[in-house]
């Protein structure tokens, strides 16, 4: 059975080509390209909100496409069970849409940060399969808005529940750091409770490729297919 | 008219008077504002058009040259590569965070004009010392637009360069290059095909922002000028960009458009009436049919920079199907005019001709100036006292000059993976996209050396050439073509006047010997502020390719136990400008010895046996060496904690200019084979060290790795800070 999957372009995203790119590399199966004002989804495994600035970013990141038409049916593909990866600004919608805990604030330099960075998956889950534990992977980031924030509550809850799919964490050379954008416990990525909705802020989609400085960002898509 | 009012337009008497007297009657107010928008050095070059006409600009690959929104280049099958450079110096000064931000915007559109998707963009970037409060203000505020600018609408950005230097305090230059892919049969021009055709306006409501902005970029400034001429910059919107770089390419690729022409410098003028002049038609358009943010007059619409516009021209019958798909992307859309037989600029307001002008005396009779220049004096060499420095103080020396020291700061706050097609970010000696969906990749490179230019402008501009040449090379790029921003102070200074004829000059000949035409480019004139004149800065901005991406090569250090090896030739002590200026030797601009004569065919002999061995996969990395000689490339080259053990006859050495200078990194099994292949060709090589782990040693020398490292890489953020 061949692995069946969409990518939505809001106005501004900037991402959803490498992302379709990227589903069409990996998967060998059906990528659908699907514009923020359709009502209807295809049946797919996997739905990615792919990462930019969806309607520039305004008011605050994410918010404004968590209300566009097609979220009812994002909604709906989450609860039927099937995977939803937000990248970045994916991530920062999938707060804002409330599928995912806790927001996404500004780095704690308060600059935006676009370089390699490392991270290590936590809890295991069915987007991290294929990644060994200790394994550090080497993934791009470009946010402003990517410092991840929740109250001692819910943290408490994404830890008892497993919910923390990746963090950040040193690379193996030295001036790599620990924690890039200050988040809290250096969350990178979390999962919903059911783990089939991902949210992270490093950039797989431009980790796979054979010129790609790292190839790191395949795992994801190969555990999914595993 | 009286002589205030036509002064504060920017134009003198005498143009005034040409004006006059070939339409024998007076102007009215919206007239003199369009020569004032036309006549300037931004819009009509009238100053440095006898030169520019001089480099060479055509050769088999060039598809166009200047004079469109960006030059095109063939890279075989049907792809072509846009690109160009402009500046956006005045605002940036009075406003660093939207003057960059639009310099961005601006020459992103100057690429999706021509039709071709923008694939990379690079910015150079210069400031004042950065002891001073206001050059962190700046640096601050440049860094941050241009990165708000690229980051949203997602283009990466791939590299450039940032330097300090004090005659930039009041005048810092930013320089923004986009690189875009089009394909061959699917480019788009400003000429209009079809008299009839209808003038749409497409993009962002009209304002009161920018107006004048042309002028502004034209004149000299003194500091109280600054909040004066703060409204005159231009607020940019990314997220209205990024809508209307698709809206376009999906009207573009849709035939549904005739020709395009971006709102830039002096607006709906200046575009409009270059549509006329290159259709060799007229036009006609209705300012009351213009978008408008707030109430405007006629003059104010005229000459607004408003950001995030276009005009273009399509068929009557597509003007339903033009809307539509404009209605998509939320994009403001409106027919104001039409392509008329007349050969003459009309623009109706209030059902009253306020403008009424031939295109020829807007265009072809514009100011061109032979201005009187001064050729420098011939310098007497001499030898410089180098006993008193050590080698720990030179390398402190480099590592406490910004110029020298690692740039993440600034890369960092800029995305350069976005679009999945990056292949060699900032940071290295030129930076690599690949062509979606091909084996193709374009290198670029930005490069000036103001003090070579100082010392002597015609050489200087050679070695300028050659380093955006070796940059490429290092990377196994086939250098292609060129675009210029020529910063430069007041050319009614013959002084300044005379640097800007003779670099052009030292462009024009190392262009011709690379085969690398300059198809497009800008000029920034009258950048001086309370009588300081900026050095001089003809930036370039290089561009090449490989296609097959398997070949480039790194610029960081591969291996362990790999042997370093140096091609070129060193330009000594007495003859490194650089060495002499940030070893603290020499200080004063006079003090310096004339540059050694630039071999250009040695260049090109060394780059291809550089291009030959990569091919043959015998060059592991390549670096360029320039500002900082050796030691500052072997730096560039650390990656994952590798270091390097070098000995040299006198460490002076390693910090030397070069003309044809490489670092490479080749493994020992071949060393016989590249020797070999070096010797056959003549070309002379210094085996100098080897790669080690986590270590610096010069002459037996023993340095801390992490001690130097760490200042290379985190001191710029604490210095600007």
């Amino acid at each position: 059975m061949s692995f069946k999957s969409a990518v939505i372009t809001f106005p501004g995203s900037n991402c959803d080509r490498d992302a379709l790119c990227y589903l069409k590399d990996l998967t060998k199966g059906e990528v659908h390209n699907i514009w923020h004002e359709e009502t209807s989804l295809p049946k797919v495994d996997l739905v990615i909100l792919p990462g930019g600035f969806s309607f520039g970013d305004y008011l605050r990141s994410g918010a404004m496409a968590s209300k566009s038409k097609i979220i009812d049916e994002v909604v709906k593909h989450a609860n039927d069970n099937r995977y939803l990866l937000g990248i970045c600004n994916g991530f920062q919608i999938l707060t804002e849409i409330g599928l995912l805990e806790g927001a996404l604030i500004r780095n704690k330099k308060l600059k935006f940060l676009g370089k390699n960075c490392f991270i290590k998956k936590k809890f295991k889950n069915n987007f991290n399969l294929s990644i060994k534990d200790n394994q550090i992977l080497q993934i791009p980031v470009a946010h402003n808005e990517g410092n991840f924030y929740c109250d001692t509550e819910t943290l408490n809850l994404l830890k008892n529940n497993e919910q923390i799919a990746f963090e950040y964490c040193k690379g193996e050379f030295s001036n790599t750091e620990e924690n890039i954008n200050g988040s809290i416990e250096a969350i990178a990525g979390i999962t919903n409770k059911k783990k089939n909705v991902l949210g992270m802020m490093p950039h797989p989609e431009r980790a796979y490729s054979d010129f790609h400085q790292s190839q790191d960002g395949r795992l994801i898509i190969e555990s999914l297919i595993s | 008219m009286n002589e205030e009012l036509i002064l504060q337009h920017g134009l003198t008497l005498d143009e005034f008077q040409v004006i006059r007297k070939y339409l024998n009657r007076d102007l009215s107010i919206e007239e003199l504002g369009i020569f004032s928008a036309m006549w300037n050095e931004h819009c009509c070059y009238k100053t440095s058009k006898k030169w520019l006409k001089k480099l060479p600009t055509d050769n088999e690959i060039v598809i166009q040259g200047p004079g469109e929104n960006a030059g095109v280049i063939d890279l075989q099958d049907n792809d072509g590569i846009a690109f160009k450079i402009e500046s956006h110096n005045h605002p940036s000064y009075i406003e660093p965070f939207n003057g960059s931000a639009t310099g961005v915007g601006g020459i992103l559109r100057d690429i999706f004009t021509m039709g071709a998707r923008p694939i990379a963009t690079l910015d150079s970037i210069r400031f004042g010392l950065i002891e001073t409060e206001k050059t962190k203000y700046l640096l601050n505020g440049v860094v941050h637009g241009i990165g708000h600018y690229g980051n949203c609408i997602g283009i990466p950005n791939i590299g450039g360069e940032c330097e300090f230097e004090t005659t930039y305090d009041f005048n810092n230059l930013v320089n923004a290059m986009a690189v875009g892919h089009v394909q061959k049969d699917k480019i788009f021009y400003s000429k209009p095909k079809s008299i009839g055709g209808l003038i749409v306006y497409i993009g962002s409501k009209t304002g009161k922002d920018g107006i004048h902005g042309a002028s502004m970029a034209s004149d000299v400034f003194s500091e109280e000028d600054e909040d004066e001429k703060r409204p005159s910059v231009q607020v940019g919107d990314p997220f209205m960009e990024k809508l209307l770089m698709e809206g376009c390419l999906e009207l573009m690729s849709s035939g549904l458009i005739e020709s395009m022409q971006d709102m830039g410098a002096a607006g709906i003028t200046s575009s409009s009436v270059e549509m006329a002049s290159k259709g060799n038609v007229g036009v006609y358009i209705n300012l009351d049919k213009v978008p408008l943010r707030q109430p405007l007059s006629a003059y104010e619409i005229l000459l607004s920079e408003s950001q995030e516009r276009m005009l273009a021209v399509i068929d009557k019958k597509n003007n339903h199907k033009v809307r539509e798909i404009l209605q998509k992307w939320q994009i403001d859309y409106e027919v104001i005019g039409e392509i008329t037989d007349t050969k003459r600029v009309v623009f109706e307001s209030n059902n009253k001709k306020v403008v009424d002008l031939p295109v020829e005396i807007i265009v072809d009779d514009a100011p061109e100036y032979d201005r009187e220049f001064y050729i420098p004096r011939k310098r007497k060499n001499k030898d410089f006292d180098f006993s008193k420095i050590k080698l720990e103080d030179m390398i402190i020396n480099l590592l406490t000059n910004l110029n020298y020291l690692d740039k993440s700061w600034v890369f960092d706050q800029y995305d350069s993976t976005v679009m999945g097609d990056t292949i060699r970010e900032p940071g290295q000696s030129s930076g690599i996209v690949k062509i979606h969906g091909t084996q193709k990749v374009i290198g670029a490179s930005t490069d000036c050396n103001p003090l070579y230019i100082r010392i002597n402008p015609y050489e200087g501009m050679k070695y300028t050439v050659a380093e955006s040449y070796r940059n490429l090379i290092a990377c196994n790029i086939n250098p292609l073509a060129i675009t210029n921003n020529l910063n430069f102070a007041s050319p009614l200074d013959p002084n300044i006047m005379g640097e800007l004829v003779l670099s052009i000059n030292g462009l024009k000949t190392a262009a011709i010997k690379f085969n690398t035409p300059i198809v497009s480019g800008n000029v920034s004139l009258y950048n001086q502020t309370n009588e300081i004149p900026i050095k001089p800065t003809p930036v370039i901005g290089m561009v090449g390719s490989n296609m097959d991406l398997n070949k480039i090569n790194t610029n960081k250090f591969c291996e362990i136990g790999n042997k370093i090896l140096i091609l070129g030739k060193q330009l000594t002590k007495n003859f490194s400008p650089y060495l002499l200026q940030d070893q603290k030797i020499a200080f004063n601009i006079c003090e310096f010895n004339d540059l050694e004569v630039l071999d250009l065919d040695f260049e090109k002999k060394i780059a291809n046996c550089v291009l030959e061995l990569s091919d043959l996969k015998c060059i592991m990395s390549c670096n360029d060496i320039s500002r900082g000689g050796i030691f500052s490339a072997l730096l560039k080259m650390q990656y994952k904690d590798m270091g390097f053990r070098v000995k040299v006859p006198d460490p002076i050495d390693l910090f030397c200019e070069y003309s044809a200078g490489y670092v490479i990194e080749i493994r020992s099994k071949d060393f016989e084979e590249v020797t070999s292949f070096l010797t056959k060709k003549g070309a002379e090589y210094h085996e100098i060290g080897e790669i080690i782990k986590e270590g610096i040693e010069i002459n037996s020398k023993k340095f801390d790795y992490f001690d130097i490292m760490n200042k290379y890489r985190n001191d710029f953020e604490k210095i600007i800070s």
